[in-house]
C-alpha cells in the first residue's frame, strides 16, 4: 500500500492514534460516559464545521460563520420572548440570506469567497452589536425552557443535543450523496470548467453552498445560545479557527472536490480529543488557539491539491 | 556553430521530436515551418532550454552543451522572443529589459536608475527605438513591445562571449505589413551580431527572410531547402505530404447528410476581436470542418455555439431560435454537447468516477425530486462502457485516471446518452494514440449515422479532409473559402493550406 493510497484515511488513523493516546495519559477520558459528554459539548462547532464543509467542498471558504452564530445568539435572545420556538425560524433564515449573499458576492461579483465572506461577517457582527446594544443579554428562562428546553434532555442516555447532530450529519451527508445537488457540489469543486462544459448552473450551486453554510452556523448560534441562555456579539468567539481546522484535518482540502461531511465529524472529533488533551496537560486556555494556528497551518500544508493551484497569493 | 544531433525527445504517448538534426552558422537567418503538432514548439523549447532531449546531442562550437533551464541557455547566447509576449506590462520598459540581472546596477545596496537607463538606451538604438526606457511597458503598442522584448534578448551580447542565438516565434502573428517590413529589415541589419531562427505560419514571410528552412512534419524535419530553390509549393507539399489513406478516416462509411433540415444557423455572426462575418448552416447527419490556423477563430465559432461566447452581431439560431441570453445550460438544453480540447480539464472531472462524469450533464434524468437514482446511472454507464469499449475496471474508477482515449469516450457518451444532437468537437484526437483515435473516427460516423450534425475542429488537416462534408477555411476570424468534402471529391491538402496561411 503506498502513501497515496492510505491518505484517505489518514483522518481516521489520527483520530484512533489520539483517542489512544489521550486515554494512555488519563484512562478516565475512555469512559463511555465522559466520552459522551465531551462529544456533546461540541455540537455546535460541529454544526459549523458541518455548514462550512459545503463551502470548502467547493474550493472556497466561509470566514462568516462565527459572526453568523454571534448574530444569532443575539436574535435568538432578543426574539425568543417575542416569538417562541418560532425564532428558529428567523434565526435559520438570516444565516440562509447572510451565505446567500455572500455566495452572490463572489460568483457574481467575482469577490473572492475569503474576502467576501470575511466582509459579510463584520456586517454580520456589527448587526450583533447593535442589535444587542453591546451588553450581554441573558434569555428568560421559562420561554427558554418551553421552547427549546428539548434540546438538552436525553433520551435512554443519549443527550438529544448528539441526536440533533445526527440527523443534521444525515440531512448533510444524503445531501452531499444521493442529491444532483451534491453531485453539483463535488463536480464544482473537483473540475469548476468542466462543469461549466457540462452546461451546469455552477453560480447558482456555489450560491447555495455559501447559503447551506450560513445556515448551519445560524442553527449553531441557536444551539450554542440556548445552551448558554443568552446573547452576545462576541458568545461564539473562537469557534471559526476551531471550524476549519475541524473540516481540513477531517481531510476536506482547500481546494475542494474531495472529503466530506462524514470528513468533518472525524476531524471535529479529533479537535475535541486535541482540546481534551490539553485540558490534562494543563496547557494555558489563552495558548490553545495558538497550538490550533499551527495545526491548521499544517493541516492546510498537508492536504491541498498543488496541482490545482499554480499561483499562491 | 550550434548545432542539434540527432535530438530525440518523448511525451508520455508522443515521439515528439524524431532524431531532429538542425545547424545554425553565424549570422544565418534560418526558418522553421510545420503544421500545428509537427514538432515546432517542442524544437524551440529544446532549443532554449525549456525541455531537456532524450536523446542526441546539442554542440556549441562543437562543445556538447546541456541546458537545465533557459536562463543556462542564455548564458551561452541563446535567448527567445516569445509570441506570448514575457514582458511584464506594468513594470518600465528598462525594467523589463535588465529583469533578473539588475545587480549590475546596484550601487550600495540600490538600483542606479540612471546607469540602468543609460543602459537600456543602448539596448533599444540596437532595435532603432528611440523611447524612454522609463515608460510603463503597457503604454506601448503591440509591435514596440516585440522590439523592447528582442532588445532585452539582444542584451545577451554584451552579457556573454560566443555567438548569438535568437528565437523568434510567430514574430508577425499580429503585426501589421509595414511593421512586419521594419521588423523584417531589423533582423537583416542584426545578423551582424546574432544568427536568428524565425518561426511562422506565414510561409511567404519565412521563404522571404530566411537563409534556409526546415520543414517539419511529425517530429522528424523532412526537407531543409535553401534560399532561392524554396518554392510554395514543395514546402507546402513536404509540410502536410502523407498518402492519406481513405480506411483509416473511414470515408467508406461517409453517407450524405439531410439539406433539408438546419440544426445550426449562424447567419453573419462575429464576436469582437475573435471572428467576423461567418455565416453556415449545419445540417443533421453532417460533419462541419472548421479549418485555419490557431487564432483563426475555429474554437471561437465552436464556443459561441455553446454559448460560452456572446455574438456581438449577426443572428445564431439553434434548433430554429436563438438563445435567450447566451449561457452553456441553454445550449445543452437544445442539444448542443461540447467536446473541448482540455480533455482533462474541461471535458472530463478529474477527481469524480465514471457514472457521475457520464450524467453530469443531464441529472435531472437520474433524479426524482432532486434524489439521485444511482443504480440507473450505474446501467447507463455501463451500456455505454460496452457500446464503446471503454476500457476501465468498473463504474467506479475516477475518470482521472483513465488513459486519454477512454476519458474522450467518456465525454462523448455524456454528450450521446443524453440524446445530444449538435455536437461540438475541438481537438477531439489531440494526444491519443492511433487506436484511439480511430475509435474516435468511428464514434463520428456513427453519430452522423444517427442524425447528429457535428462541427469539427480537426487536430490535422488530413483528418479534417478525411472527416467531413463540408469544410470552411477561415484566416484570421475571416471566411476563406468553403469546399465540399464528399467521399471521392474531397479537396486535397494544398487547397486548404493555399487559403489558410
Amino acid at each position: 500500500m503506498s502513501l497515496e493510497t492510505l491518505k484517505p484515511y489518514f483522518p481516521w488513523i489520527t483520530l484512533g492514534a489520539l483517542v489512544l493516546l489521550v486515554g494512555a495519559l488519563n484512562p478516565s477520558f475512555l469512559n463511555p460516559a465522559s466520552l459522551v459528554s465531551v462529544v456533546a459539548d461540541i455540537v455546535p462547532l460541529f454544526i459549523m464545521a458541518l455548514g462550512m464543509t459545503f463551502a470548502i467542498y467547493i474550493g472556497g471558504i466561509d470566514l462568516s460563520v462565527q459572526q453568523v452564530a454571534n448574530l444569532v445568539t443575539v436574535v435568538a435572545t432578543v426574539y425568543l420572548a417575542q416569538f417562541g420556538v418560532f425564532v428558529a425560524v428567523i434565526c435559520v433564515l438570516a444565516g440562509f440570506a447572510i451565505g446567500a449573499v455572500s455566495g452572490w458576492v463572489t460568483t457574481r461579483q467575482f469577490v473572492p469567497s475569503f474576502v467576501a465572506t470575511l466582509a459579510m461577517g463584520f456586517i454580520a457582527l456589527s448587526g450583533a452589536r447593535f442589535l444587542s446594544g453591546e451588553r450581554a443579554l441573558s434569555m428568560n428562562a421559562e420561554a427558554r425552557d418551553a421552547s427549546f428546553g428539548w434540546m438538552f434532555g436525553t433520551t435512554a442516555g443519549v443527550p438529544h443535543e448528539l441526536v440533533i447532530a445526527g440527523i443534521l450529519l444525515a440531512l448533510a451527508w444524503f445531501l452531499q450523496t444521493r442529491t444532483t445537488f451534491g453531485r453539483a457540489l463535488k463536480a464544482v469543486g473537483a473540475g469548476e470548467l468542466a462543469a461549466v462544459s457540462s452546461g451546469l448552473n455552477v453560480d447558482r450551486i456555489k450560491i447555495l453552498a455559501f447559503a447551506l453554510s450560513g445556515t448551519f452556523a445560524a442553527i449553531a448560534g441557536l444551539m450554542f445560545s440556548v445552551k448558554l441562555s443568552g446573547g452576545d456579539a462576541n458568545l461564539a468567539n473562537g469557534f471559526l479557527i476551531l471550524a476549519i481546522v475541524a473540516v481540513l484535518v477531517g481531510g476536506t482540502p482547500l481546494t475542494g472536490g474531495v472529503g466530506g461531511v462524514i470528513n468533518t465529524l472525524v476531524g471535529t472529533l479529533i479537535v475535541v480529543v486535541i482540546r481534551t488533551a490539553m485540558v490534562y496537560l494543563e496547557v494555558d486556555a489563552t495558548m490553545q488557539q495558538m497550538i490550533f494556528g499551527i495545526i491548521l497551518i499544517v493541516a492546510i500544508a498537508m492536504t491541498i491539491d498543488r496541482s490545482k493551484m499554480r499561483i499562491v497569493k | 556553430m550550434y548545432q542539434l544531433n540527432q535530438v530525440d525527445k518523448r511525451f508520455p504517448g508522443v515521439h515528439a521530436l524524431k532524431a531532429v538534426d538542425f545547424t545554425i552558422g553565424r549570422g544565418e537567418i534560418v526558418g522553421l515551418v510545420g503544421e500545428n503538432g509537427a514538432g515546432k514548439s517542442t524544437l524551440m523549447k529544446v532549443i532554449y532550454g525549456a525541455y531537456q532531449p532524450d536523446g542526441g546531442t546539442v554542440t556549441i562550437d562543437g562543445k556538447t552543451v546541456r541546458f537545465q533551464n533557459p536562463r543556462q541557455a542564455m548564458e551561452h547566447g541563446i535567448g527567445m522572443v516569445f509570441q506570448e509576449q514575457s514582458l511584464i506590462t506594468n513594470l518600465t520598459v528598462m525594467e523589463n529589459i535588465f529583469l533578473g540581472f539588475e545587480q549590475q546596477f546596484v550601487r550600495w545596496g540600490v538600483i542606479d536608475w540612471k546607469a540602468m537607463a543609460e543602459a537600456a538606451r543602448h539596448q533599444l538604438r540596437k532595435v532603432k527605438m528611440d523611447i524612454d526606457p522609463s515608460m510603463t511597458t503597457s503604454k506601448l503598442s503591440f509591435a514596440q513591445r516585440q522590439l523592447v522584448e528582442l532588445a532585452k534578448v539582444l542584451t545577451l551580447e554584451e552579457r556573454i562571449d560566443g555567438d548569438l542565438v535568437i528565437l523568434l516565434d510567430e514574430p508577425t502573428s499580429v503585426l501589421a505589413k509595414e511593421e512586419v517590413e521594419l521588423l523584417f529589415g531589423l533582423v537583416r541589419e542584426l545578423t551582424s551580431r546574432a544568427s536568428f531562427i524565425f518561426v511562422s505560419h506565414r510561409l511567404d514571410e519565412v521563404l522571404e527572410l530566411s537563409d534556409r528552412i526546415y520543414v517539419m512534419k511529425d517530429g522528424a524535419v523532412v526537407d531543409v531547402v535553401a534560399q532561392g530553390t524554396a518554392e510554395v509549393d514543395r514546402i507546402q507539399h513536404k509540410m502536410v505530404g502523407r498518402d492519406v489513406d481513405k480506411e483509416y478516416y473511414r470515408e467508406q462509411k461517409q453517407k450524405p447528410y439531410d439539406p433539408s433540415q438546419t440544426l445550426v444557423s449562424f447567419d453573419g455572426v462575429g464576436v469582437a476581436g475573435k471572428f467576423s462575418e461567418i455565416s453556415f448552416d449545419l445540417h443533421p447527419g453532417e460533419v462541419l470542418c472548421l479549418v485555419g490556423t490557431e487564432g483563426s477563430g475555429r474554437e471561437a465559432i465552436l464556443r459561441t455555439i455553446f454559448g460560452l461566447e456572446q455574438p456581438s452581431t449577426g443572428t445564431v439560431l439553434v434548433k430554429g431560435a436563438p438563445y435567450a441570453r447566451a449561457n452553456a445550460q441553454q445550449a445543452v438544453a437544445r442539444g448542443v454537447g461540447y467536446v473541448p480540447r482540455e480533455r482533462k480539464v474541461e471535458g472530463i472531472v478529474n477527481g469524480m468516477n465514471v457514472y457521475e462524469n457520464m450524467t453530469l450533464s443531464q441529472m435531472r434524468r437520474y433524479a426524482s425530486g432532486g434524489v439521485l437514482r444511482i443504480g440507473e446511472e450505474k446501467a447507463l454507464a455501463q451500456h455505454w462502457i460496452d457500446r464503446l469499449g471503454i476500457k476501465t475496471p468498473d463504474v467506479y474508477k475516477d475518470c482521472g485516471g483513465l488513459s486519454g482515449g477512454n476519458q474522450q469516450k467518456v465525454v462523448l457518451a455524456k454528450w450521446r446518452s443524453g440524446g445530444s444532437d449538435i455536437i461540438l468537437l475541438d481537438h477531439p484526437t489531440r494526444g491519443l494514440d492511433i487506436g484511439a483515435k480511430e475509435d474516435v473516427y468511428d464514434m463520428v460516423r456513427e453519430m452522423s449515422d444517427a442524425g447528429a450534425g457535428i462541427v469539427l475542429v480537426a487536430d490535422t488537416l488530413e483528418e479534417a479532409i478525411g472527416l467531413s462534408h463540408t469544410i470552411l477555411v477561415l484566416k484570421d476570424g475571416i471566411f476563406q473559402k468553403r469546399f465540399d468534402g464528399s467521399p471521392g471529391d474531397k479537396p486535397t491538402l494544398y487547397d486548404l493550406v493555399h487559403h489558410m496561411i
